[in-house]
């Protein structure tokens, strides 16, 4: 395994054109086991293309996504998923119309290799205790038996992390966790996210600069396709081109 | 605690007395009566087995027909030209139309939408042409007719040429299918198909390859639509063009959509009030559609969850207030 300094994920070059717009340009990103990496930059700047291409929904126009010193261009997300990249998506998507232990079940029985279909699914009983893990996880154990367009939006949002954690990923991509919640709401996410995500590697894709700047360990600041900067937190803060690009547009 | 909603003991009392009340009903009612529970039969297996790719899997198949119709094919042609036995008739009567399903399905659930819908009919007219007009094997627009050879199992026998055998024996197969599919259902497959249903995309973000279970749905659902096919054949010794027809599909929408999706029973209850509801109309009033036309848009519009759904949700609110 060419596995080198604990990377796990190395994006080489990448690059992805729409028609004539070249949606993210050449980009290199390598993000280290056990790090939260922070994708910020100004609407359309790449970040959502970034990660669909990291999952598989897009296709790269060029370059390489190596996850573990493994070639992963261009899988199908189902097969990233397995590989061990998880996802959430800026709009929640959840399993409507199912309750919360449902849904969390689905995605813990994914794990699993043969779908016996003339066994009752309540049997796996592995299924269902890490399916009660996961609830008390996610402090969504009271609302198990809710259906989970019930839940409230702060909820949901939760909920579909704790979705994406059942896979037991590796490595989570997470697109705008905070995205229509207020700020009290989003302070709220942000501590369970603390507890619930600790020791995890994700990549988090976030507008709110107050929730980066507490998570994140390294920041990317994705511009036009580009990355222009990258670095802690507070040297990132201190960037003049970061403050002209992206805090500047903020403040117009 | 597991939330998946199932009940097995309500399940096994209420299943165990309605076979029960079904098997000595013959001994009460008229021949007359006991044909129109045969093919009630039939349509049931035809619609439970749409509504796995349907209600479960979230596909609006609208070439179901098209198994319907091979099977009901299947099992004549046998009989008639190589005197084959009814046991390998039923047989294969499910595995020729699965390779069928898979055939079909292979370029179907590719696609999604409106999209589905329309190659899936598309396949089923092209069966029915074929089934028109390719006379030396199917008969064309006359059909073919057959006398079904005795079932035998072991030391059991039934004749299907008498009508309280040819009941009897529907209704066992009727009722096992009835059960391997609620097993189906209940299983870590099933709940796979559930969740391509509620949210394709985030089924295939957890990893499920959403095309192939789609394709698995497509082809048991094709295999029973076609044991339904052949029961049909079998019940009224003929087998015609008409089985093919876009039309048949439509029945099993119809059935599904009043009774309630997504759920064994709904079907079940829906075929069994239209045929009814049919079967009493056609002494007064010749425009019997007319009339399930207008009770499949009411139920569409006011209890777009079918008569179960609509049972359902009043018992919850029942419980809820009580």
């Amino acid at each position: 395994m060419p596995e080198t300094d604990g990377v796990i994920l190395e994006i080489k070059k990448v690059n992805k054109s729409f028609g004539g717009l070249l949606a993210v340009n050449h980009v290199n990103l390598s993000v280290k086991k056990g790090e939260l990496r922070a994708l910020i930059g100004p609407n359309g700047a790449g970040k959502t293309t970034l990660l669909n291409l990291i999952n598989g929904i897009l296709q790269v126009s060029g370059g390489n996504i190596l996850f573990n010193g493994q070639e992963i261009t261009n899988l199908s997300p189902h097969r990233i998923s397995h590989i061990g990249i998880a996802r959430t998506l800026q709009i929640t998507s959840l399993f409507p119309g199912l309750t919360v232990h449902e849904n969390i079940w689905t995605a813990v029985q994914s794990r699993k290799k043969f779908f016996n279909p003339f066994l009752p699914a309540k049997r796996w009983r592995d299924v269902q205790e890490k399916t009660e893990a996961m609830l008390e996880l996610t402090g969504l154990k009271e609302k198990a038996s809710l259906i989970c367009s019930e839940l409230s939006y702060g909820d949901q949002r939760i909920l579909e992390m704790g979705i994406a954690l059942s896979t037991e990923p590796k490595l989570l991509l997470l697109d705008e966790p905070t995205a229509g919640l207020n700020s009290q709401e989003s302070m709220a996410l942000v501590k369970k996210m603390r507890t619930m995500l600790s020791g995890q590697t994700i990549i988090l894709v976030e507008h709110d600069m107050g929730v980066v700047m507490k998570l994140a360990d390294t920041i990317s600041v994705l511009h036009y396709g580009s990355i222009i900067a990258e670095g802690p937190p507070a040297k990132i803060k201190e960037n003049e081109e970061v403050k002209k690009v992206y805090l500047g547009t903020e403040d117009a | 605690m597991s939330s998946w909603k199932e009940k097995p003991f309500r399940f096994t009392l209420i299943f165990g007395l309605v076979i029960l009340g079904l098997v000595i009903l013959p001994f009460f009612t008229e021949l007359y009566y006991q044909t129109f529970l045969t093919e009630l039969f039939v349509w049931i297996l035809f619609a439970i087995s749409f509504d796995l790719i349907f209600g479960y899997t979230g596909l609006l198949s609208f070439g179901q027909a098209l198994f319907f119709g091979i099977g009901g094919y299947t099992v004549t042609i046998l009989t008639r030209k190589y005197g084959l036995g009814t046991e390998p008739g039923l047989l294969l009567c499910i595995l020729i139309p699965m390779l069928f399903a898979w055939f079909v399905g292979y370029f179907s659930v590719k696609l999604t939408g409106i999209h589905f819908v329309i190659i899936t009919i598309i396949f089923a007219i092209i069966a029915n042409i074929i089934g028109d007009t390719w006379t030396s094997l199917t008969g064309g627009k006359d059909g073919l007719t057959f006398s079904p050879r005795p079932f035998r199992l072991g030391f059991f026998q039934v004749n299907l040429m008498d009508i309280k055998g040819n009941y009897y024996f529907v209704l066992a197969v009727v009722a096992v299918c009835y059960l391997i599919l609620r097993r189906i259902v209940q299983s870590p497959l099933g709940k796979i198909f559930i969740s391509i249903r509620e949210n394709e995309e985030r089924a295939r973000l957890i990893g499920y390859n959403v095309q192939r279970y789609k394709l698995i749905a497509f082809i048991i659902a094709g295999g029973l639509s076609g044991l339904a096919g052949g029961l049909y054949s079998i019940t009224l010794k003929y087998v015609g063009a008409g089985y093919l027809h876009w039309s048949v599909s439509g029945h099993a929408v119809v059935y599904t959509i009043v009774g309630g999706m997504g759920t064994l029973i709904g079907p079940v209850v829906g075929t069994g009030i239209i045929l009814s509801l049919e079967h009493y109309l056609v002494n007064f009033l010749q425009a019997t559609d007319l009339v399930v036309g207008i009770v499949l848009v009411v139920m569409v519009l006011l209890a777009p969850k079918g008569i179960v759904g609509l049972i359902q949700s009043r018992w919850k609110k029942g419980k809820s207030s009580a």
